[in-house]
């Protein structure tokens, strides 16, 4: 039997095991902790986690802790929660739709006041001012993983048909149904997630607009109806596969679908360029996304936030974070071992001088769909609008074949009453 | 036996009552109150009086959740019951082969819920999934499990009433095996058939403990949540958002903590009520 460990013997055992984290931590003291939240997983979580190792290890005066909590929409829930309990992160990322429903309810630091903030070179595309129109005076965000829409094409498929990358609705039709195959081996010619996000693509590509200028939800009027009854008509055809699940279980799902092959062609964000590239068993070629009666993409990913709550110490340290974050290596780096869009004019200079974009064609496409990308607008609600009102319509009518015409009228009447 | 002191007991029960004051009687008052209030967390609480509840019941969705879980559950209760007699009937005899089987059921009721979520998300994949391809080589079109409103509930049921058979199962088994083999034996020389005496003699004396496997899975299944949560998320069109799922979809993705807790209030009276129903049924069964 084993003899009982004296409790002066325990004692002494348990202060030398703990005894180097007590010396780290004693070191620790000097420096200002920074808790960073983060949503990434997989791949850019590495890159991600990579990053802060060499913030860490480049400097002394700071600290940067990443805690993964989970994908964007629980991050922002339990960000909201810390808000409320008065606990929060020093620094976390957010979807552009949520920058100005947090901006409105005062939880944002202003960080225009902190040093360097006026001679950033963000791209004029994900300057607050140009990302959202309408946005007031001032910065409370700044870009890091931006992205746009593209579409991703099985290179040996479209290959061997000796067919190009679709350039309008029409020719993704044509492709869709010339690689989809039925039966023990069955194919889909297409495939994209019934979400939010791929609908403003098509609204805006259809000639409309989610937000009118004057503030007015209207979906995109006819051209919402237009790409949904453009969506509809695909999955009715079994043209597309329709991943089942919602939010971003979709989006892996498609992921999945692609790489395994079962889909010639699908429409996802640049985020996973080079996940799609590194874990396919055929050529990934990326493509812009088709136009309708005009060529548009919204613009994706999150932003940046320091919490107002956040301490003064904790503060600084995030901004001294981020000013490394926006430095060209850690942007090309991030932006290469991802997909992601570089999001300064340094780290483009950068990346062109040396040839990136010859050898890497994909990670051109997102770059230059910039020049088509629409801002979303700064409004407070426009992400209730997205999840509570439009999202399950745009599921009723591609899954269960609702009218498009009907269920959007009915939505925008929702919006008005609801949201007035 | 007879307290010295009248309020003995009382100060015994303490301990145990300040715990249901503070973890279940505390947040159900706060609760109740917050369904109140308009809140996102960020903002201050805004009262709102019963708009919550009327939201909910204006867009339909407190009917729809409600439905939907009662629908499933009812299916899940009924299949995995009759799944699990019948196997316990089947199985209620000696041997390694029939040891096996019973272990082999059992053990997907072990299996943690995820697993097996992720397990049927492929299974029922509408093109290479074993179903779809089944579909296919009878060439028939292969419906879309998890993609069709009008399949998916019953999916989520059935994924459902394979790992809970197991747990029926184990419990009839018992029951079984409870029964006293004097009383068949009376029936069998009185010349009752199988049938007959399955009717007459095993089925009441399995009432209690199918009445006991009737409300235990009738509550697991109104607790449903992580199977929803990794194959469906509550989709397509809300056909699988069931009561607990759109409770965590009101809160951690809507940011709507008051229409979250008018739900959940509802959840806890739909919940009282059932398991008022089962001591009612169990006592009058008893009497």
């Amino acid at each position: 039997m084993p003899r009982p460990l004296p409790r002066r013997e325990f004692l002494a055992t348990a202060a030398a095991a703990l005894g180097p984290f007590g010396c780290e931590r004693a070191a620790d003291r000097s420096q200002t902790q920074v808790a960073l939240w983060f949503s990434y997983g997989g791949r850019n979580r590495e890159v991600l986690e990579g990053l802060v190792r060499r913030y860490n290890a480049v400097q002394a005066q700071d600290r940067v802790q990443a805690v993964f909590q989970g994908d964007y929409f629980e991050g922002l829930a339990k960000l909201r929660i810390a808000l409320a309990a008065g606990t929060p992160p020093s620094l976390t990322h957010v979807v552009s739709e949520v920058v100005p429903y947090l901006e409105n309810a005062g939880v944002l630091e202003p960080l225009a006041p902190y040093e360097g903030a006026s001679t950033l070179d963000v791209l004029p595309a994900f300057r607050q001012e140009q990302a959202f129109r309408g946005a007031p005076p001032g910065l409370c965000a700044l870009p890091f993983n931006r992205s746009t829409p593209i579409a991703y094409l099985n290179r040996s498929l479209f290959d061997r048909a000796q067919l190009e990358p679709p350039r309008t609705w029409a020719e993704v039709r044509d492709v869709a149904r010339a690689f989809t195959r039925r039966g023990g081996e069955s194919r889909h010619g297409f495939g994209c997630p019934i979400d939010w996000w791929f609908w403003v693509a098509l609204v805006e590509q259809a000639g409309g607009s989610v937000v009118e200028p004057d503030g007015r939800i209207s979906l995109g009027d006819e051209a919402g109806v237009a790409a949904l009854e453009f969506w509809q008509g695909l999955a009715r055809e079994r043209l597309m596969k329709v991943p089942t699940g919602r939010d971003y279980n979709a989006w892996e799902q498609i992921n999945q679908d692609f790489l395994a092959g079962r889909v010639a062609m699908i429409w996802s964000t640049t985020a996973f360029v080079r996940y799609l590239e590194d874990n396919a068993r055929f050529p990934v070629r990326a493509a812009p996304l088709p136009a309708g009666v005009r060529r548009a993409v919204p613009t994706g990913g999150t932003h940046w936030v320091i919490p107002k709550a956040a301490s003064a110490p904790e503060k600084a340290a995030a901004w001294r974070f981020l000013r490394f974050m926006l430095e060209p290596p850690q942007v090309v780096d991030w932006a290469t071992s991802t997909g992601y869009i570089p999001v300064t004019q340094a780290a483009v200079n950068a990346l062109s001088e040396r040839g990136y974009y010859r050898v890497h064609p994909n990670d051109a496409v997102a770059l230059e769909q910039l020049t088509v990308a629409s801002p979303w607008p700064w409004s407070i609600r426009l992400f209730r609008v997205a999840r509570e009102i439009v999202q399950p319509r745009l599921e009723r009518v591609v899954f269960a074949g609702a009218d498009a015409r009907r269920e959007l009228a009915e939505a925008r009447a929702l919006c008005a009453t609801e949201f007035a | 036996m007879k307290p010295s002191r009248a309020y003995d007991p009382y100060w015994m029960l303490l301990p145990t009552l300040g715990f249901l004051l503070v973890f279940f009687l505390f947040p159900l008052a706060l609760l109740a109150k917050t369904s109140l209030f308009d809140w996102d967390l960020l903002s201050e609480p805004r009262f709102v009086g019963l708009e919550n509840y009327r939201a909910l019941l204006r867009s339909g969705e407190l009917w729809s959740s409600l439905w939907t879980t009662l629908s499933i559950s009812v299916v899940v209760v009924l299949a995995s019951m009759a799944a699990g007699l019948a196997l316990a009937i089947a199985l209620d005899r000696p041997g390694r082969f029939v040891a096996f089987v019973r272990s082999a059921v059992f053990s997907a009721y072990l299996l943690s819920w995820v697993s097996v979520a992720l397990l049927f998300l492929w299974l029922l994949d509408a093109d290479v999934g074993i179903f779809a391809r089944t579909f296919h080589a009878l060439g028939w079109t292969s419906p879309r499990w998890l993609g069709d409103p009008a399949f998916a509930p019953w999916a989520i049921a059935a994924v459902t009433v394979w790992k809970i058979t197991g747990y029926a199962l184990v419990l009839f088994l018992a029951g079984l095996q409870d029964t006293p083999q004097s009383v068949l034996e009376a029936a069998e020389l009185d010349g009752a058939t199988p049938f007959e005496r399955f009717c007459n003699v095993t089925w009441p004396i399995l009432q209690p403990t199918t009445l006991f496997v009737a409300t235990t899975s009738l509550i697991a299944s109104f607790q449903m949540f992580d199977v929803v949560r990794v194959m469906t998320q509550g989709g397509p069109v809300r056909s699988t958002s069931v009561l607990v799922y759109a409770i965590y979809e009101q809160l951690f993705l809507d940011l709507r903590v008051g229409r979250a807790s008018a739900e959940a209030l509802v959840f806890v009276v739909v919940l009282l009520a059932l398991t008022v129903g089962e001591l009612w049924l169990f006592r009058r069964s008893e009497a």
